[in-house]
């Protein structure tokens, strides 16, 4: 009865070790695309030999990077911007997080929604519309003021530090950690509170004595995680310092490298000092995170809303207000400001006009773009799709030896920040010599928005398998399915939901990437994004601004999509 | 044929980092007998079964199934679980959501290859095995909690698997139906005759449904046998506690007849005596401290009038009286320091503070030493 001979069950093992060499070469490749790149633009700080000539190896570079006056300013600018930011921010989402998840504030799931969608307006068409509101001549504000009496001139500059502050505030800072606060204040037992309140406490001191205190780790980790991500922008100093003179070190870096004769040396040296300083940072967030990064509370408790009272109307207007502040405000006047013939000028003899959409939508230039902003972001999203359900595939339901490893590597480059991975990929790709011929093409742009929207997509995957359980899969092996037909019968269509959204926000990601791929675009593959800040730099806002609403509105529809398919939280 | 095995553990072991989930575990099934590994959660049950599925790999000993080596660790054998021709029902059914009923049948039967002209009637026998007839087309997450516990027994059944696996499949069930589920899983193995591996952490539904079973503690198979072996010759404490409940009581040997020893009470039972046959593979001597058990329902209850008692017997008084419908569930205090629960039948009346007298028939008596 026992037909099957031993040869075939010798055989097993070695199928086995095609996946750990699968696995490994997954590792490889991943580890190869994020970590050898950054391990360049480490070694290129130290090369002193000019291009070109036999490599030299020195600390001239170094020297002159400290002897240089911009590059001190642009650390201190970086601190500073990062710190004021923080400092705004965090307070301000404690507060909204709490609002939304532990009170009986009216249309909280809306408020929330709105909070997801201004996450995902690209920080460049929020800046545009928030000029034609605070740029100090013929913001809509400062002339408003400027009829009151006693105020002579609009007293708001959005070219300044809190300008810039400002802007970060209301794109990145406070909207990704009200996005990430709000589900952990929502899974925490409301029985802590109540006994607060049984023991005499009133709501505001149970919110600051009791739960502020408990959640206090999960707001460290959003604090840090929120300074990772505030280092990653690159396209708001851009447009809103170079005015005034003012760098942080992704703006320096790019100034370093797009002059006529580029300083590597510099760029690179400032670059291994912000890595150097983001360290402690990834460190204390992965040991903080580690063990608990998966496991929100779940279990039988219930969550009782605290009763706002005579608050409710005021904590509803607040909430309004702040809405309006962060999405409102960003769509209608980018929105607007396509219309204008001059833009930003309000008080003009008849200010409006079509001619702007015509004058793009006609544009070669435009044209070559947008087909290369689709080509960008449907190649990164199904490539994206692929790489990265594989990647968390391997870290989740393998016991492949090296997968602890690969999860920590996909998930580096969050904290690699955009302009200095764009110079790493760019050593990359004209250091080594197979991959030159590729510089210049939409591929070296794929790979770039894989590569930043890897940390996200992987997450996302992970934890949608994770709580897809292991025994569907493993009823399927028994069933006499292969890994592979397991792969693609079972687990595919399972997370066909998870991976199209996934797909979703990495093509909205690429649409409107910039940081990572400014020093990487050439004008044979620039997209839209690298596009709108080339119009702002010739002054061209009327184009820019168009072309902006245009990455604004495949934004919103792609961050909608993803919504819609159910990835509730990042 | 009759005794053909078809499942041989020799020796396995499974480590997690550096304990030792199964430990030296080592038991052969035959064909068409259920077989239970029972044991407290934690005990390396599942384990056994998921090294047995291959969903693990062992890190010592052979596992062979119909004659053929699935795994072993020298030389280096490892099968993987889809070439193993098993079939497991999982604890959460793992019934695949995104497939109807027929597809979920079917899904086996396609990936050996079958022609669509076959399939169908094999679902449709293996349905109408198990009541599901006429759900076919029906989307696997509109069942309930019991069809999808049958699908899963179809989806294990159509390709009629060497050996089929059962992971607490009752555990998600309420009372009644698991009730009714395993009388139903009983008659459906009798009558297809298929081998059966299930794991249980519930003493009941291993007594009631296993041909064999084995006592799993701390990784190791403590006792094999027939349920009722097991539960009236307990080899080891744990087996005599996890299955059924047990009276101990505390004493010295008095006399160690080889077949009958005797043993004096201690404390506020001074001067009583039980006697009782020595528990498996003990010896025990003149003085030496022992443990006397037995199982509750064996104890005979009379009246204590205190006229007469018993030659083995203890005093006892009724402390609280519970009356559950079908009996009394009693609470007796004996001598003052043990406290033990009977069950008594109500027709006879019983009360609160009323003496009684406790017999405990020699030969249902197990000494064993403290």
């Amino acid at each position: 009865m026992a037909s099957v001979s031993p040869a075939i069950a010798r055989e097993a093992p070695r199928r086995i070790d095609a996946e750990t060499v699968l696995c490994t070469a997954v590792l490889g490749v991943v580890a190869f695309s994020v970590v050898f790149p950054v391990a360049l633009v480490v070694l290129q700080s130290f090369q002193v030999a000019p291009p070109g000539q036999p490599a030299a190896y020195g600390l001239d570079g170094w020297r002159a990077a400290f002897a240089e006056p911009g590059l001190r300013a642009a650390l201190v600018n970086t601190l500073t911007v990062t710190f004021a930011r923080q400092l705004l921010s965090l307070p301000l989402a404690i507060f909204i997080a709490w609002l939304l998840a532990r009170t009986d504030l009216p249309g909280g799931r809306w408020l929330e929604f709105a909070f997801w969608a201004a996450f995902f307006l690209p920080p460049l068409t929020v800046t545009l519309s928030w000029i034609l509101l605070l740029d100090p001549e013929y913001g809509l504000i400062n002339t408003a003021l400027a009829w009151l009496p006693g105020v002579g001139k609009g007293p708001f500059n959005i070219y300044s530090f809190w300008g810039i502050v400002w802007v970060h505030v209301i794109t990145g800072s406070l909207t990704v950690k009200v996005i990430l606060l709000t589900p952990a204040f929502r899974n925490m037992n409301a029985a802590f509170e109540e006994a607060s309140k049984v023991a005499g406490a009133s709501t505001l001191r149970t919110a600051l004595r009791i739960t502020v205190p408990i959640m206090a780790p999960v707001i460290l980790s959003v604090l840090l995680l929120g300074t990772m991500v505030s280092l990653q922008t690159f396209e708001v100093e851009q447009v809103l310092g170079i005015p005034f003179r003012f760098f942080v070190f992704s703006t320096t870096i790019y100034d370093l490298l797009v002059t006529r004769v580029p300083r590597y040396d510099a760029a690179t040296a400032l670059a291994v000092i912000v890595l150097a300083a983001m360290l402690p940072i990834v460190f204390v967030q992965q040991w903080m995170t580690r063990g608990r990064r998966y496991t929100t509370v779940t279990g039988q408790f219930r969550n009782t809303p605290h009763a706002l009272g005579a608050w409710r109307t005021p904590a509803l207007l607040f909430m309004l207000v702040v809405v309006a502040v962060v999405l409102g405000i960003p769509v209608v006047f980018a929105g607007l400001g396509t219309f204008m013939k001059l833009f930003g000028f309000f008080h003009v003899k008849e200010p409006w006009t079509l001619q702007n959409w015509a004058t793009v939508l006609t544009d070669d230039l435009f044209l070559s773009s947008l087909r290369n902003t689709v080509v960008l972001a449907v190649g990164t999203a199904v490539a994206a799709v692929m790489v990265h359900s594989l990647i968390a595939y391997i870290a989740v339901r393998t016991r492949y030896a090296g997968r602890r490893a690969l999860d920590f590597i996909s998930w580096l480059p969050f904290t690699v920040p955009g302009v200095i991975l764009g110079l790493a990929l760019l050593w990359l790709f004209l250091g080594v010599a197979i991959l030159r011929p590729l510089y210049g093409t939409m591929a070296l742009l794929v790979i770039a928005g894989l590569i930043s929207g890897m940390p996200l997509g992987v997450q996302i995957i992970k934890s949608a398998l994770m709580q897809l359980g292991g025994e569907l899969e493993e009823a399927s092996r028994i069933a006499g399915a292969s890994w592979w037909a397991t792969y693609r019968r079972i687990v595919l269509r399972l997370m066909a939901p998870t991976l199209v959204a996934v797909g979703m926000i990495t093509f909205v990601g690429a649409a409107r990437n910039i940081g990572n791929i400014a020093l990487l675009a050439t004008s044979a593959n620039r997209p839209l994004s690298i596009l709108q800040l080339d119009f702002i730099a010739q002054k061209k806002f009327e184009e820019a601004v168009v072309v902006a609403c245009i990455i604004m509105v495949i934004s919103l529809v792609g961050a909608l999509v993803a919504r819609l398919l159910g990835v509730r939280a990042l | 044929m009759a005794d053909e095995t078809v499942l041989r553990l020799d020796g396995v072991r499974k480590l997690f980092g550096a304990t030792a989930a199964v430990d030296d575990a080592s038991l052969e099934i035959t064909r068409g007998e259920i077989f239970t590994l029972l044991g407290p959660s934690g005990c390396g049950k599942t384990t056994t079964l998921r090294l047995v599925a291959g969903l693990e790999r062992p890190d010592g000993g052979e596992i062979t199934l119909r004659g053929r080596v699935v795994a072993s660790v020298a030389p280096r054998v490892f099968v993987p679980p889809h070439k193993r021709n098993l079939g497991m029902v999982f604890q959460s059914y793992a019934i695949w959501p995104h497939m109807t009923v027929r597809e979920n049948v079917a899904y086996p039967l396609e990936l050996r290859g079958e022609r669509r002209a076959t399939i169908a009637p094999k679902v449709k026998r293996v349905l109408d095995l198990v009541g599901l007839a006429g759900l076919e087309e029906r989307p696997a997450t509109l069942l309930s909690g019991g069809q999808m516990q049958r699908l899963a027994l179809c989806r294990a059944l159509v390709y009629e698997p060497d050996l089929l696996l059962l992971d607490e499949p009752f555990s998600n069930l309420d009372a009644k139906l698991r009730e009714q589920m395993r009388v139903e899983l009983k008659v459906l193995q009798r009558r297809l005759g298929v081998t059966v591996l299930f794991v249980t952490h519930d003493q009941i539904e291993a007594l009631s449904l296993s041909d064999r079973l084995g006592v799993m503690h701390r990784g190791r198979i403590e006792q094999v046998g027939p349920p009722r072996h097991l539960y009236e010759h307990p080899g080891s404490p744990f087996v005599r506690d996890f299955l059924g409940q047990t009276v101990v009581l505390r004493g010295t040997v008095d006399t160690p007849e080889p077949d009958m020893i005797t043993v004096k009470m201690a404390g506020g039972l001074t001067g009583r005596i039980l006697a009782g046959r020595a528990a498996a593979a003990t010896t025990l001597a003149s003085g030496a401290e022992v443990q006397v058990a037995i199982r509750p329902e064996d104890i005979v209850v009379g009246a204590g009038d205190g006229a007469s008692p018993g030659r083995y017997s203890l005093p006892g008084l009724i402390e609280a009286l519970l009356f559950v419908g079908d009996r009394y569930e009693v609470r007796v205090a004996l001598g003052g320091e043990h406290r033990i629960l009977l069950l008594l039948p109500r027709t006879r009346e019983w009360r609160e503070g009323q003496r009684v007298e406790l017999s405990f028939p020699p030969d249902l008596v197990s000494v064993w030493p403290a």
